[in-house]
């Protein structure tokens, strides 16, 4: 099945006055996907959303939807809804007409409108909350309402502004796979804004990993996770172990004073890298067995997992996920498999990181973001 | 102390209510001042009905209030919109400085300013040019009430209107105005009682064959008040009265009802 590519930036850029808000980005969405921009908040995430529903104009480049430029058409003229991260419902309206203000500005009947509306409401379990006013209900239903609201226009591009940051976590849960559902049902296009790495692991796709107005990396939930491709994104996506390191050849790292065989390559001889273990990869084991010895420093206990922080004699700290918990103070391994080393090269740009993959990868993996946008992401199943 | 709490609050309200009260009760006086009381009489109901000049500047005042609060409604409601758009902050503050100001002065200075710009303009002094100026120090009452509303109205709605596809005109006259609406209200009827009891700008301004209320006892108290007016008085008393409770009754309804549906989402 090819997709069709329903929204395209061409070097878009944005600035106001000195400061440089976007830096020529350049993105390609293809239709009924999951999109999910992730980035600590000033990096841009929301601005592409506005960029995209035309609240804001970009200083240079184009943003093309559906084969047009649409840089100077006003927001209502898009076919393009936002759901807002303080939900803005009108609050001189009930429940009814607030979904019903779309398609009542299209002068549609009102009949087909209250078909439409009673469709958007059971979309999003509220049946029967028609005649409700907007203060007498919860954050958790005025945000199902704002979401009923915007998709009752008929979007071919649903953008989500952090919609579910103001809920508790339970309700965050719930929202994120009902989310999630829906968009699969539709077969809309979703633009998902989060600062939330968990949540971008769990509902994505397709993630746009953003930082200081650039895009750091694109990929898939798991591209993302497991080849992270610089220091920004290892940290911000989920928990990471980044020590510098020596490429010594291929296939052969030098990190804390040790030789590791690992599984990555391309890279010039001596090269220095920085090297990334994920807490979850290291294991505990006996001294003798291990391939680094650490003392254990303190622990804390998170439900499924005791959380390590341990250091070995170089001073440096390890953070390690373990079922068991340890003895605070006990000198044990460290031990992991050469594939749970990821090496990163300083300054690496990710079509470069992406083409080094390729090439020592061979037919390995798909993993190819520069023709993406002609592919359709793989849709992974997280729940 | 609860004892002296509730002295005081009596005696608060005595004074207040002591000058009204004995207005009242002297409108049922047989006799023809306020000196003695000289037994139960509707002789002085009887007359102001009599008295269509009076009924008349009656009908005259509620006319010019409602018409000068509706026109300085509109009027600054624009102006209240357009004050909370503009960008700058100099040019923002200036501008609610004006009206602050007209807000604050005497009503002579402005009665007087009035008199002399339509001299100057050659207006025949009359109903136009008291309503010009009722409507003129009405404006400011009504851009100070909005104003608020706009600033508190959750910015978003407006661009979630337009984002659901409502042309700018649209977003105006289904969004904004709607959720702003009390504000307009407390504006217009702020402006109405402005209106229905001002004296010095109306004094100025007025002419030959129109007259206000206000105006027209005063210049009959000259010759010493007729009890007549005793009667119009508690007439008018009456009715804010039954509008106060009516207001009240309807609070209480709609309270009521909110209360009622918060139970039944429970």
């Amino acid at each position: 099945m090819a997709a069709e590519k329903i929204l395209e930036f061409k070097q878009v850029a944005l600035s106001f006055g000195e400061t440089e808000v976007l830096k020529n980005i350049d993105l390609s969405l293809d239709s009924g996907q999951f999109y999910t921009l992730l980035g600590p908040s000033g990096s841009g995430k929301s601005t592409i959303l506005k960029l995209i529903s035309g609240q804001l104009q970009p200083s240079s480049g184009q943003v093309i939807f559906d084969g047009q430029v649409i840089n100077d058409l006003p927001a209502e003229r898009r076919r393009v809804n936002t759901v807002f991260q303080n939900y803005s419902l009108f609050p001189n309206m009930n429940v009814y007409d607030n979904v019903a203000f779309g398609p009542r500005l299209k002068k549609m009947s009102e009949a087909t409108i209250e078909e439409k509306v009673k469709e958007m409401l059971g979309l999003v379990k509220l049946s029967g909350y028609e005649n409700r006013e907007i203060n007498e209900l919860s954050g958790g239903q005025q945000q199902r309402v704002a979401i009923a609201r915007a998709l009752a226009n008929d979007p071919e591009l649903l953008l989500l502004d952090e919609p579910l940051s103001a809920l508790d976590y339970k309700l965050r849960k719930v929202l994120q796979t009902e989310l999630r559902t829906i968009q699969r049902r539709l077969g809309i296009t979703f633009v998902f804004v989060t600062h939330d790495q968990e949540e971008a692991l769990a509902m994505s796709d397709w993630i746009f990993v953003m930082n200081d107005g650039v895009i750091q990396q694109q990929g898939s939930p798991e591209d993302i996770y497991d080849e992270p491709v610089n220091h920004f994104v290892a940290d911000f996506i989920g928990e990471s172990n980044i020590v510098p390191g020596i490429m010594k050849e291929d296939y052969l790292v030098h990190f804390v004073g040790k030789d590791f065989d690992n599984r990555d390559a391309g890279m010039r001889p001596n090269e220095a890298v920085e090297v990334v273990l994920r807490p979850e990869d290291l294991d505990l084991t006996t001294p003798e067995a291990g391939k680094l010895v650490v003392t254990i420093k303190n622990q804390s206990f998170r439900g499924d997992y005791y959380e390590i922080m341990a250091q070995d004699d170089d001073l440096n700290l390890w953070q390690v996920q373990a079922t068991n918990p340890a003895e605070i103070g006990s000198r044990v391994g460290l031990t992991f498999d050469p594939e749970d080393i990821h090496i990163m090269r300083y300054n690496e740009s990710e079509e470069d990181f992406d083409a080094r993959l390729e090439a020592y990868e061979d037919d390995e993996t798909p993993t190819d973001p520069s023709d993406s946008a002609d592919k359709v992401p793989e849709v992974f199943d997280h729940e | 102390m609860k004892v002296i709490e509730r002295f005081w609050l009596s005696f608060c309200f005595f004074l207040l209510y002591a000058p009204i009260l004995f207005l009242v009760v002297y409108s049922f006086n047989q006799g023809e001042t306020m000196q003695t009381f000289d037994g139960f009489s509707w002789q002085h109901y009887q007359e102001l009905w009599a008295d269509t000049r009076l009924l008349q500047i009656v009908l005259n005042t509620i006319l010019l209030a409602l018409l000068s609060s509706l026109i300085a409604t509109v009027i600054g409601t624009i102006g209240a919109l357009a004050i909370f758009r503009t960008q700058r902050k100099l040019l923002k503050q200036s501008l609610l400085s004006l009206n602050n100001v007209l807000l604050v002065s005497p009503d002579v200075i402005i009665g007087a300013a009035f008199l002399i710009l339509m001299t100057a303009l050659g207006l025949k002094m009359g109903f136009l040019t008291v309503l010009m100026a009722h409507v003129a120090f009405s404006i400011p009452i009504v851009v100070l009430m909005v104003l608020p509303k706009l600033q508190e109205m959750n910015q978003d709605l407006a661009l979630a209107a337009s984002d659901l596809g409502a042309k700018p005109t649209e977003v105006l006259t289904k969004v904004t105005l709607p959720v702003i609406s009390s504000g307009i209200f407390a504006g217009f009827f702020m402006a109405l009682t402005y209106s229905l009891d001002d004296f010095a700008v109306t004094f100025f301004v007025t002419g030959n064959g129109f007259s206000t209320l206000a105006v027209e006892v005063y210049s009959r108290a000259r010759q010493g008040v007729s009890l007549e007016i005793n009667a119009l008085s508690t007439l008018m008393l009456f009715l804010a009265f039954v509008l106060v409770l009516a207001y009240y009754a309807y609070s209480q309804k709609k309270q009521g009802q909110k209360t009622k549906l918060k139970e039944k989402v429970k």
